[in-house]
């Protein structure tokens, strides 16, 4: 697990970007003054699905402040819908107006938009809106929505079934009939939403003059949302402008343009006065994207000793009402992935993805989370059928180094992970043995000790090989500029969308690693444009390898520029024998060691800049450069899991103990940011798996409009994480990056609920759905106790 | 989520407060600490037209002695509660109950009058006066009147106060000597409202139940104490196996609502299981007091 | 729409406003004040990024209207800091990285400038209950844990008193 002596990354260290939020001083979208803007509100369906027959603003239009109100036809009017249509397999394409035009689709579907003085006098507005709805059944239900006669959400479409895809590898049919056992296993996930901190909110600013629209957004990906704002209002890139602030967390929410933030948008454009709009709590629960939500199965056809012969999985989505993503988005990669770190060649799946008169899904940090706990549910699983230990099961099965490169099933090339690796020294840090025996003791003191085992694999970077492979539409490359400025500072940027992750730290490093400089010199600009290069923004954990690798590689360029200016000015023949560190040239000697030159990187760009004349002949001045990377087809980081719980026997109460994951994100670019991101991670996972429920009743009405339905674990019942850290680098990357952040809610979902199985083994029950809350474990204990 | 609009009046008396909820009858609404009321109004699931704050009125937020009572204002806060030495020290009960309301900002600003009034189902204060049989002290422009917890408490939400009246005090007798108290109380989250709420206290004379109050908060719309089955037990052995039969009789005496979310099961099973620990940990505090 | 006029003193300067008795105190110190360091989460006093200090106590300001607060000092994020320089609390936050996107962060600190005041020796257990009333999505709360811990002992030890 040898790895290069970094200089500046793979330091543990705070972040540079601190003091603002700290003190105070941020600046998130709500924050930016905008004298004389206008308040945008949404008058909202109140039914799960109906027609509009009409819509009376009359008495609206009287109330105190209100400057306009529009609906989806005067949209219409002024703004292109929405087509997605990928040519992926077995995916139906959709098209979605501004705002909906004849019929609402679900509870809190936007039909009109309020803009006044104020917030306030908007809400009021929006009271005096009178919409005649018809309303008619709703679909609320996955299994509904695949019935023959079921309502359909999308009139344009044959059935609520937007996706069905199917695979096979080997012939798993055929090891179910030569198995020693078929264990079938089924897993229900909860319908989620990403709640953020900082809901949803815009600003739209028209310059009449230069026809030209500026608009501030909190947004992951900049650039692919400035390309569709543009074409959804008929203009040309040219004449928009995206920026994204200070942003308080995306978690996948905040990539796509939104009807509500269109709707602003031309509405600015319309009135000619700026235009802003803050989402409230109520509408970001209700009514901007949803999360997960799956059902799952697995038939495992094995041997007696447990080894897997065969797999078949089947997965069933259901999507919500609109389609903000293509239907296969999230499903699939989940079918794809299943067979994680485990050796499975005779694999079949079935994806299906239904509409339902709900919030529209949207990716949600690993929205593959439920792969784990699948996989890992399925290995415990057999060990109780076949009444084996878990941890045997899983080395009965598990990939080790001598495999990789090592082709799935579903034709994805895993190399450079260490999955065997991970479980062993988790299982020392644990101590295993020592757990079972307190666990046994415990037993008999009629206290329920569990111990969840969840090992991942994460897919991180995509490259635009994978993108091409699964049909999919769009590229996996990312952009970098790096300028060293006349006075030896530097000022870089890439195609990022920053909602937390510390970029400003990690990317400086990354640049301060291909350079040769300390990174506070280095300012990293991230989410404007117009400044920005255009990248593909932040998602799936590619901010690490897409964008730290590019930057290195642009950084690595300047470097070469550099030490060839320094080395004319040294009068030394061969560049190579020079580099630079913490911003001085530096030689190297016969004997091998580096020694300062009196040429320091302030010297090189002020010649580079202001005495041209002095550089190297043929070479041309200034020290600005930009770069593209592609990254490999797929990149991964691997980790595995462990959750001691206790589990209240009497009450289904569950009290988490210790959690350690022990890890491997390859090279870090910044420890102290990577260990906070691995927090964030299974922080949201476990939360997922023991509290959040986005519930609607069977007529359609959502029953999670505020923090005190939909709940968010707090300090008091998270416990503490331990990281094992056991990194090793990728070898086709710059730097051996992998990039990882989402890993941790895959392993804390399955880890979790793998303790809460363990703990109730003795009960002979198996808790397979989320939420796990403490009605539904007292549910499957009732007369057991 | 912006609330409606409405005329705002801060009175410095009690009188002109009951002066003005006289004159403004049902447009009127109180607010005190605002933890409740707040939320339900940036909701727009409440819009009065007149909003009166009696948070500048002098001498309703004091705690004190009376005899054999802990007197103590409407507009005390929570965390005063918790804090006071007077609360821990002669009704202990009181301080566990309010410790476990909400979280520590919640506390600062939330008053006992404001929970009581609120009258939910499962929240803390309610419990604790209806286990204790508080006095609960109310004003008018037409006087004063005085009604027994059990009294005040009319059904979710709904209390005996009319549109014009305000909490001003209540007394809570003071523990006897060597009572313990505990007060268990179980939830999804920590400072989230109970699903099922215990509050107990019990004498030990010669490990015999001397003095037994048990009251129960989420297994019906207004808090219940079970007085008469505590007399059933006085003068039982203050042993594990006697308080499984209490639980037991808890259980079979609650008769909670059935929903979806949390069946009538689930209620009776907390219920049950949380009153043997609130019973198990009064004893323990009980002989720590013992003389 | 009835406006009245009050006076709100916010990190001892007073500012005038003309308002309505209905505009929540969080809206009123981020546009009247124009102090947008509090921020706002959810408007159900449930997340508790919006944390005041009114006369030193933690607050919700989404629960709260402005006109309840003429007469009171209210305190937000922007007086912590001294003269650019950190609190123990801020301090510590940043050398534990705790905080990511930074959004609920002004409500952690006020809420802890507030609590380390009464308990300046808090427990782990201690620490995480106060805690429990602000909502952090991207941390996990470890690490603002560990952040208070080193921020009461910083603070003990310039008080001159040290920890057994």
């Amino acid at each position: 697990m040898s790895h290069p002596e970094f200089h500046y990354i793979g330091k543990a260290g705070p972040r540079k970007e601190d003091y603002r939020f700290l003190t105070g001083h941020g600046l998130y979208v709500d924050d930016i003054e905008v004298p004389g803007a206008l308040h945008a509100c949404f008058v909202r369906s109140p039914h799960a699905r109906a027609r509009i027959a009409a819509i009376d603003i009359d008495a609206a239009k009287q109330m105190p402040g209100v400057v306009s109100i529009v609906t989806g036809r005067e949209l219409s009017a002024w703004t292109d819908k929405l087509r997605m249509a990928p040519p992926i397999e077995g995916l139906h394409p959709v098209e979605m107006t501004t705002l909906p035009v004849d019929s609402v689709r679900f509870q809190g579907d936007p039909v009109a938009c309020i803009v006044a003085t104020d917030r306030y006098l908007a809400e009021d507005a929006a009271e005096q809106v009178m919409v005649d709805y018809e309303t008619l059944d709703a679909v609320t239900d996955m299994w509904q929505a695949l019935e023959p006669n079921a309502p359909k959400v999308d009139e344009s479409l044959a059935s609520n079934l937007i996706l069905h895809q199917s695979y096979v590898h080997g012939d798993p049919a055929g090891r179910k009939r030569e198995a020693h056992r078929v264990i079938e296993s089924t897993f229900s996930q909860n319908r989620q939403t990403h709640t953020p901190i900082e809901t949803r909110g815009c600003i739209a600013l028209w310059d009449e003059g230069r026809q030209h629209l500026t608009f501030h957004v909190g947004c992951q990906a900049p650039h692919p949302y400035r390309t569709q704002l543009a074409m959804r209002l008929r203009l040309p890139e040219t004449q928009v402008t995206v920026i994204s602030p200070d942003v308080g967390g995306g978690f996948g929410q905040k990539i796509t343009l939104y009807r509500e933030e269109l709707t602003v948008a031309a509405l600015a454009r319309h009135l000619k006065r700026p235009v802003r709009w803050r989402e409230d709590r109520l509408e970001n629960l209700t009514a901007s994207s949803h999360a997960r939500e799956d059902f799952c199965r697995t038939r495992a056809a094995v041997d007696a000793q447990g080894r897997i012969l065969g797999l078949e999985f089947e997965i069933l989505e259901d999507f919500g009402a609109y389609c903000f993503y293509p239907g296969n988005y999230l499903a699939r990669g989940v079918a794809t992935g299943l067979t994680g770190p485990y050796k499975v060649q005779d694999y079949a799946f079935d994806v299906k993805v239904v509409l339902t008169n709900k919030v529209g899904n949207a990716p949600m940090r690993a929205p593959t989370s439920v792969t784990s706990w699948v996989m890992e549910g399925t290995m415990d699983a057999i060990a109780r059928e076949l009444g084996r230990d878990p941890v045997h099961v899983r080395r009965l099965n598990m990939l080790t180094a001598a495999d990789f490169p090592y082709t799935t099933a579903a034709k994805e090339v895993l190399a450079d992970i260490t999955p065997r690796e991970t479980l062993e020294a988790g299982l020392a840090a644990v101590d295993y043995a020592g757990f079972r025996t307190r666990q046994a003791e415990a037993r008999r003191a009629g206290r329920y000790l569990g111990l969840g085992i969840c090992v991942i694999v994460e897919p991180t970077t995509a490259g635009s090989k994978f993108y091409k492979a699964a049909g999919i539409p769009g590229s996996g490359h990312e952009a970098a500029w790096v300028r060293i400025e006349p006075s030896g500072v530097i000022n870089a940027s890439v195609g990022l969308g920053p909602t937390g992750q510390g970029y400003e730290t990690a990317m400086a490093n990354a640049v301060a690693e291909g350079l040769g400089v300390s990174p506070q010199h280095i300012r990293i600009q991230l989410g404007h444009t117009d400044v920005a290069p255009y990248g593909m923004g932040s998602r799936g954990s590619r901010g690490g390898t897409a964008g730290g690798g590019t930057l290195y590689l642009c950084a690595l360029d300047a470097r070469k520029k550099v030490l060839e200016i320094a080395a004319t000015m040294l009068g030394v023949a061969d560049f190579t024998s020079l580099r630079l560190l913490d911003g001085r040239v530096e030689r190297r000697e016969a004997a091998g060691e580096w020694n300062p030159t009196h040429v320091e990187l302030t010297d090189v760009a002020r010649i580079a800049y202001l005495d041209p004349q002095a550089l190297p002949d043929d070479m041309s001045p200034g020290l600005e450069f930009h770069k593209t990377y592609d990254p490999p087809p797929r990149t991964y980081s691997n980790a595995t899991h462990f959750c001691e719980v206790e589990v209240d026997a009497a009450t289904g109460g569950i009290h988490l103990g210790r959690y350690l994951v022990a890890e491997d994100c390859g090279t870090l670019l910044s420890p102290t940011i990577v260990e906070g991101q691995q927090h964030g991670a299974i922080a949201m996972g476990l939360s997922g798996a023991l509290f959040e429920h986005v519930e609607y009743d069977e007529t359609g009405q959502n029953l999670s409009g505020s923090f005190a339905d939909y709940l968010i674990a707090t300090a008091h019942e998270l416990p503490s994480f331990e990281i094992l850290s056991m990194h090793t680098p990728n070898r086709s990357t710059p730097l051996g990056l992998k990039g990882m952040a989402e890993g941790g809610v895959m392993g804390a979902i399955g880890a979790i609920t793998g303790a809460v199985n363990d703990a109730l083994a003795p009960f002979a029950v198996v808790a397979n759905r989320h939420p796990l809350t403490p009605m539904y474990i007292r549910e499957l204990l009732r007369g057991k106790t | 989520m912006k609330p409606a609009g409405f005329s705002y009046h801060r009175p410095k008396t009690l009188g002109e407060a009951l002066e003005l909820l006289s004159a403004h009858g049902d447009n009127a609404k109180i607010i005190a600490g605002g933890q409740s009321l707040v939320p339900v109004m940036n909701m727009r699931l409440a819009a009065p037209a007149q909003l009166v704050d009696l948070n500048d009125l002098p001498g309703l937020a004091g705690i004190g002695a009376k005899g054999a009572f802990v007197e103590v204002g409407a507009l005390a806060r929570h965390y005063q509660l918790v804090e006071s030495e007077v609360v821990r020290s002669l009704c202990p009960l009181l301080a566990q109950a309010a410790e476990t309301i909400g979280h520590y900002a919640i506390r600062q600003r939330g008053t006992l009058g404001g929970s009581l009034a609120h009258a939910d189902p499962t929240a803390q204060l309610p419990l604790v006066t209806v286990t204790l049989n508080a006095e609960i002290d109310i004003a008018s422009t037409r006087g004063q009147r005085t009604l027994s917890a059990a009294d005040f408490f009319l059904s979710v939400m709904t209390t005996a106060l009319a549109q014009d009246e305000v909490v001003v005090a209540i007394r809570v007798p003071v523990a006897a000597p060597g009572e313990g108290a505990a007060f268990e109380i179980f939830s999804r989250r920590h400072g989230d409202f109970a699903i099922v709420a215990i509050a107990a206290t019990m004498t030990v004379e010669k490990a015999r139940i001397a003095g037994l109050r048990i009251g129960i908060g989420g297994v019906g719309p207004i808090p219940v104490a079970y007085a008469d089955l505590c007399r059933r037990f006085i003068g039982q052995p203050a042993d594990a196996s006697r308080f499984k039969q209490l639980a037991q009789a808890i259980r079979d005496a609650v008769e909670p609502e059935d929903n979806p979310r949390i069946p009538a099961e689930y209620r009776r099973e907390l219920a049950q299981i949380l009153t043997e620990r609130a019973l198990t940990r009064a004893l323990d505090t009980a002989q720590g007091n013992a003389p | 729409m009835n406006k009245v006029a009050l006076t709100l003193r916010v990190n001892g300067v007073s500012h005038d406003l003309l308002i309505e008795p209905r505009k929540l105190l969080s809206d009123a110190v981020r546009e009247d004040c124009r102090l947008t360091g509090t921020h706002v989460g959810c408007e159900h006093g449930v997340c508790g990024a919006c944390t005041v200090l009114v006369d030193g106590r933690p607050v919700r300001a989404c629960l709260c209207f402005a006109v309840q607060m003429a007469g009171h000092e209210i305190t937000t994020i922007e007086a912590v800091a001294q003269d650019g320089q950190l609190s123990p609390v801020q301090q510590a936050l940043h050398e534990e990285h705790g905080l990511q996107c930074g959004f609920c962060t002004p409500g952690i600190v006020m809420t802890f400038e507030a609590f380390l005041k009464e308990n300046p020796n808090p427990s782990e257990e201690q620490i995480r209950d106060a805690l429990s009333g602000n909502l952090c999505r991207c941390t996990g709360y470890h690490n603002i844990v560990a952040a208070i811990k080193k921020a009461a002992t910083q603070m003990q030890e310039s008080a001159g008193y040290v920890a057994p």
